[in-house]
């Protein structure tokens, strides 16, 4: 590589303010300014601690179970008629998702900063029920919060968090609803470690989530060199903040040939639909109205990629042409659902049922050699009793 | 003595019609929060208000024509807006800063804006052109270091926080708050008010031992305003509670 490359390499975190370009940033209450001042020097000092890597590498081999495989979907692909389609197994992980190595790598960090509690927040109870794994491994207690709307819908996640040994705060709303109430529990709570499932909030939360999740891409490019001794074409990833799509990503924003699409929920699409404002800690795309003083948008039956906001280095990566976006919505998840079921025989959750859309959508027609990497970040565990609900006789 | 309201709680007459009875009971600065859905550092109390509110649609605009009323009615009380980053951006800020100075306003505070981030500098520059003051806080987690940035900041008062938490969520120590006023007071000459955790005229009282220059009262005037929406002498009564307060601190 040229150092004119390097030079002007994507491939790096915030600045020293904590922004991507325009977005990012803190902002946060003045009671929450020294924790965020304490966590990024934390951050800094533990990726230089070879033994902490290497306990982190320990244990996303042998409690997690990475490196999670490739494997190409050859039924699906030969349906199509296109381009090769892979997925990228995160499913396979401990606890069902991408989000165990998120929580492993912070709740080792909340370790080596000698704190006791934890507290976080979940969307679809995947962050929630991996973190409450990982504090239970390492036998720290912890809070969740999580909102009503989605506590009604994944309920195995919260029966297996609450196994875990996790105490569970239910709030009205969804997802923005229980980042708020976190961020109030940790303003509460200063001697916390607040454990953030995705790529969103003040800095340094988005650099920290995406330092853990790009493995997911370091992976990709090992496996694909192996196995098709060459990288993918297209690298597709679904999106509630973004900690996936930009795990999945990032080790190759230095290659623009290879084409990166995030996929939201069509009702929550802030990086398509949003505006640009500040809330829940960052500056980045809302869904918002006018006057920023109230949010916006549907209800997705991805109950992961519900959200209305997005991670403030994926809208500056969009805004100078690095990734593209597209959108999903419920008839398209519950269709890839069936279609990846009865072909594959893996059952994928419905957020990575917007990440397979899209990559249906784009594998048709294409050359046989092209390849489409899609990111399975969840299995459908906690969606089974919806689906079961909505198109179950489908099946009969 | 400061006192915090929610602007157009319940509605923007009767929000007017509190505010002048407060000032007439002799309250010093007039807090007035502009509503917003997220308000991550408020308590269950503040927030229920901000939603009434915002369910009827109030927004900063109205918020900034209520501050106008509360001048044309009087000359010397101090007006602060109070409220996040969010409105304001929106608004934006450049036209949020010069209708704050047309309707004669003294500054805001912005719960989510650290002079970390880059709107801030923003919204603080122009005020100060303006000779608006940006009100900073400090809470009990904010390090000597950072206290020191921080007083170079420092403009109109300091917002000195009893304890690090939402609002209306605990009570103050009286202890910590006097230790954290001295601690300040080594580095501004700018007087410093305390607030958070003060709920009575008691508590005020007590709070004048702490070397503090003025109270800040929230929490406990909006659950009053809250319990009693419908009250035809909810102004009046509103004003009679900040008559105790004042008279505590005298
Ligand atoms: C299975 C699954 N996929 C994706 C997401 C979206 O998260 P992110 O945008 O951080 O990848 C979630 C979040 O809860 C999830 O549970």
């Amino acid at each position: 590589m040229s150092t004119e490359k390097i030079k002007n390499s994507l491939k790096t975190g915030s600045d020293k303010d904590g922004y991507f370009g325009e977005y990012g940033g803190i902002a946060a209450g003045e009671n929450l300014m020294n924790n965020l001042e304490e966590l990024k020097k934390a951050f800094e000092a533990a990726i230089k601690d070879k033994k902490f890597l290497d306990e982190f590498a320990y244990y996303c081999k042998h409690w997690i179970g990475r490196p999670s495989p490739i494997y190409f979907a050859e039924r699906i692909t030969n349906k199509i008629g296109g381009a090769k389609i892979y997925f990228k197994q995160e499913h396979l992980n401990h606890t069902g998702s991408h989000k165990p190595t998120n929580t492993l790598f912070q709740v080792l960090l909340a370790k080596r900063m000698g704190k006791k509690k934890i507290i976080c927040e979940s969307g679809a109870g995947q962050h929630w029920s991996a973190a409450a794994a990982t504090a239970a491994k390492f036998g720290m207690p912890i809070v969740g919060v999580m909102g009503k709307i989605d506590c009604a819908r994944v309920n195995q996640n919260l029966i297996k968090a609450k196994h875990y040994g996790g105490k569970l705060k239910i709030v009205e709303g969804s997802l923005r609803e229980a980042i708020t109430a976190a961020i109030k529990e940790w303003s509460n709570n200063p001697d916390y470690y607040y454990l953030i499932g995705s790529t969103c909030s003040s800095s340094p939360f988005v650099d920290i989530v995406r330092y853990a999740q790009s493995i997911i891409g370091k992976e990709m490019r090992e496996q694909f060199m192996e196995l098709e001794g060459k990288l993918p074409n297209e690298i597709i990833a679904c999106a509630g903040a973004g900690s996936n799509f930009t795990g999945s990503i990032f080790e190759f924003l230095d290659e623009p040939e290879i084409k990166k699409v995030v996929v939201e929920a069509e009702e929550t699409a802030a990086l398509t639909n949003g505006t640009k404002g500040i809330q829940q800690g960052m500056v980045t795309k809302f869904l918002q109205s006018d006057d920023g003083s109230k949010s916006l948008g549907g209800s997705s039956l991805g109950a992961g990629i519900m959200y209305y906001g997005i991670s403030p280095q994926l809208a500056h990566l969009k805004d100078i042409g690095a990734i593209e976006a597209s959108t999903a919505n419920d008839k398209e998840l519950l269709e890839t659902y069936k279609l990846v079921a009865q072909n594959e025989g893996i059952g994928i959750s419905f957020e990575p049922a917007a990440a397979v859309t899209e990559a249906l959508k784009r594998a048709k027609g294409k050359p046989k050699d092209y390849i489409i990497c899609a990111t399975a970040c969840g299995r459908v565990e906690k969606d089974l009793d919806v689906i079961e609900r909505l198109i179950g006789k489908d099946f009969e | 003595m400061i006192a915090y309201f929610v602007a157009c709680y319940p509605n923007f007459e009767k929000s007017l019609e509190i505010i002048k009875k407060s000032i007439d009971a002799g309250v010093n600065i007039c807090e007035i929060g502009f509503p917003t859905q997220e308000a991550s550092g408020e308590g269950i109390i503040i927030k229920n208000a901000h939603d009434h509110c915002l369910q009827r649609n109030v927004t900063l605009k109205d918020t900034i024509k209520l501050a106008k009323a509360v001048r044309n009615y009087n000359n010397d009380v101090g007006i602060i807006l109070m409220g996040y980053m969010s409105n304001i951006f929106k608004y934006p800020i450049k036209n949020f800063v010069s209708d704050l100075a047309s309707v004669d306003a003294d500054g805001c505070l912005v719960v989510d804006a650290p002079h970390e981030l880059r709107e801030e500098n923003e919204l603080r520059n122009l005020m100060n052109k303006k000779n608006l003051s940006l009100i900073k806080l400090v809470a009990p987690t904010t390090k000597e270091e950072r206290l020191k940035k921080l007083s170079n900041l420092f403009s109109g008062w300091v917002y000195s926080l009893n304890f690090s938490g939402i609002s209306g969520s605990k009570s103050a120590n009286l202890e910590d708050v006097k230790n954290m006023i001295k601690k300040i007071k080594t580095y501004t000459d700018l007087p410093v008010c305390s607030g958070f955790g003060i709920k009575t005229p008691g508590d005020a009282k007590k709070m004048t031992q702490t070397g503090c220059d003025g109270v800040i009262v929230g929490s406990s005037i909006v659950e009053y305003i809250g319990k009693n929406l419908n009250d035809t002498k909810l102004p009046k009564n509103v004003g009679n509670i900040i008559k105790t307060f004042v008279e505590e601190l005298r």
